[in-house]
Parts: C-alpha cells; sequence; structure tokens
C-alpha cells in the first residue's frame, strides 16, 4: 500500500475527500542528511508528479537546504554552535503545484537574498563559481515568502507543475 | 565517483556517481582538477549517469573549467534533463561545448 492509499484507506465512496500526497521530515543542517532527505521526497512523489516537476522540486529543496547547512557551523555573533541546526521540511500537493514549508533554527537569511536577483555577471574571462543557489531558487519557485520568528526561519514557496 | 581513460589526443573522464551535490563537490572538484590539470589534454566528461546537480555541483565544474589552460576543452557529454536545467536556468550552457550522448558504434573523431 502506498502512503497516499493509506491515507485513503478510511474513505468510502459517497463525499470523498481526495487525499494529497504530502511529506515531512525533520533533519540535522548536514549535506549527507540533505542529500538523504532529497532522496526520500524523489521516492515520495515518484509516480504522483512528473519527472519535470520532481526534477525542480528537488534542486529548489538542496537550495534552500544546503544554505542552511553552509551556514550551520556558527551562530550570528559567529560562535560556533555545539548543535547543528535542524530543518523541517514539508511538501503537499496541490491542485496547481508542490506547497512547501521549511524552517530552521540556523542564522537568519540575509535580506537581500530575497530581493529578485540577476544571475552573477558571466564573465567568461572570470567566471562566477558561485550565488546560483538564490537565483534558481526565485526562478523555479512562485509566491517565494520568507520571515523569521524567535530563532527560527520561515520559507514557504510553490513549485508549480509547469515551468514558469 | 570518476573514470579517467586516457584516448590520446584527449581524456575522457565519465562521472560514475549518480549525484553532484554539496556533499559531494568539494571532493569531485579536487578529483576532476587532478585529471584535468595532470594530462594537459582536452577533457570529454560524460555525464549521462548523472541524475541530479545542484549549484555545488555546477561551481565545481565551473572551478575546474577556471583552473585548466584556456585553449583546453572542457566538454560535457550525455546531460540528463535535470544537469541540463541548472546549466541552461544559469546560461553556463554558453559557456561549455554541450555534446548529445556518444553513441555506441564506432567511433566518429
Amino acid at each position: 500500500m502506498t502512503p497516499t492509499q493509506r491515507q485513503n484507506a478510511e474513505v468510502k465512496g459517497g463525499g470523498r475527500v481526495r487525499t494529497q500526497p504530502m511529506f515531512h521530515q525533520v533533519l540535522s543542517a548536514r549535506p549527507d542528511s540533505v542529500r538523504g532527505a532529497l532522496m526520500d521526497v524523489r521516492r515520495r512523489f515518484a509516480g504522483e508528479v512528473s519527472d519535470d516537476t520532481l526534477g525542480r522540486l528537488e534542486l529548489v529543496l538542496a537550495e534552500v537546504m544546503n544554505n542552511v547547512a553552509e551556514h550551520a557551523a556558527t551562530d550570528a555573533g559567529g560562535t560556533v554552535r555545539r548543535t547543528l541546526p535542524q530543518i523541517h521540511l514539508c511538501i503537499v500537493r496541490h491542485e496547481s503545484g508542490l506547497a512547501c514549508a521549511i524552517t530552521d533554527n540556523g542564522i537568519s537569511v540575509p535580506a537581500d537574498c530575497l530581493l529578485p536577483r540577476d544571475l552573477p555577471r558571466n564573465d567568461v574571462a572570470d567566471l562566477p563559481e558561485g550565488g546560483f543557489g538564490w537565483y534558481l531558487i526565485q526562478d523555479l519557485t512562485q509566491a517565494l515568502c520568507y520571515y523569521r520568528e524567535q530563532q527560527r526561519n520561515f520559507l514557504a514557496f510553490s513549485v508549480p507543475f509547469a515551468e514558469v | 565517483m570518476l573514470d579517467a581513460v586516457d584516448h590520446g589526443g584527449e581524456m575522457r573522464v565519465r562521472v560514475t556517481g549518480s549525484r553532484i551535490d554539496a556533499a559531494i563537490a568539494t571532493r569531485f572538484k579536487d578529483k576532476l582538477r587532478e585529471i584535468a590539470l595532470r594530462n594537459r589534454k582536452p577533457v570529454v566528461m560524460d555525464m549521462s549517469a548523472v541524475d541530479f546537480m545542484d549549484s555545488s555541483g555546477l561551481g565545481a565544474v565551473i572551478a575546474v573549467r577556471k583552473a585548466m589552460p584556456e585553449n583546453l576543452p572542457l566538454i560535457l557529454q550525455g546531460l540528463t534533463p535535470n544537469v541540463e536545467r541548472v546549466f541552461r536556468l544559469t546560461r553556463m550552457d554558453s559557456v561549455f561545448e554541450i555534446r548529445p550522448a556518444a553513441t555506441e558504434g564506432p567511433e566518429t573523431t
């Protein structure tokens, strides 16, 4: 029985409630945990959404969670943290896309990450090696919003079924 | 992670792992750079086994391109849709020579 069938197992004819596949996981902000979570997401939604949508979802989630992991070692004051931030990842399928919410207790996201941005300058003599992450996140998502409350970052967005 | 074979005029490198992500980007970069700089030949990298690459993986490929002498090409071959997307969205597809997957049969170089 797939998770979706299990969700629907008690639903019998008549006013059928259509439940949508969802995913929730709590993980440490480490590259190998991020990889594990992404592979779980892929397994969870394979066959439920197209390979194209799944590919865009995985890329966006990777960029967001890699950012958290990359800045996980120290807190805002620059002191080394005793424990890694925890990431909560939640995905629900909606009519038009996959609604995602990612929260973490790492350092706050700099405001300019959320501002509309261009690609780093593509200078052949001096190619940029980074700075693509937030560009990709903005490019592949809709309704991207962020806020910080107490010690947690909240990031929410939708990955549409059709490429924007 | 990488299989490198010297084909005389060029090095053919096959990425054997299915992911070039933040967990291995640094090791991937060091290994590829070592192969590219040791041999001083054009590099053709077969990426057909890679079904996921993030921006840290892209950064690793760019870093190796920058470490190589400008006159030596780094050619990417057999990009899967998830890998092609990253190059396309970042417009790095205009910086690298990208070839379709190698076909079986006699070589046509």
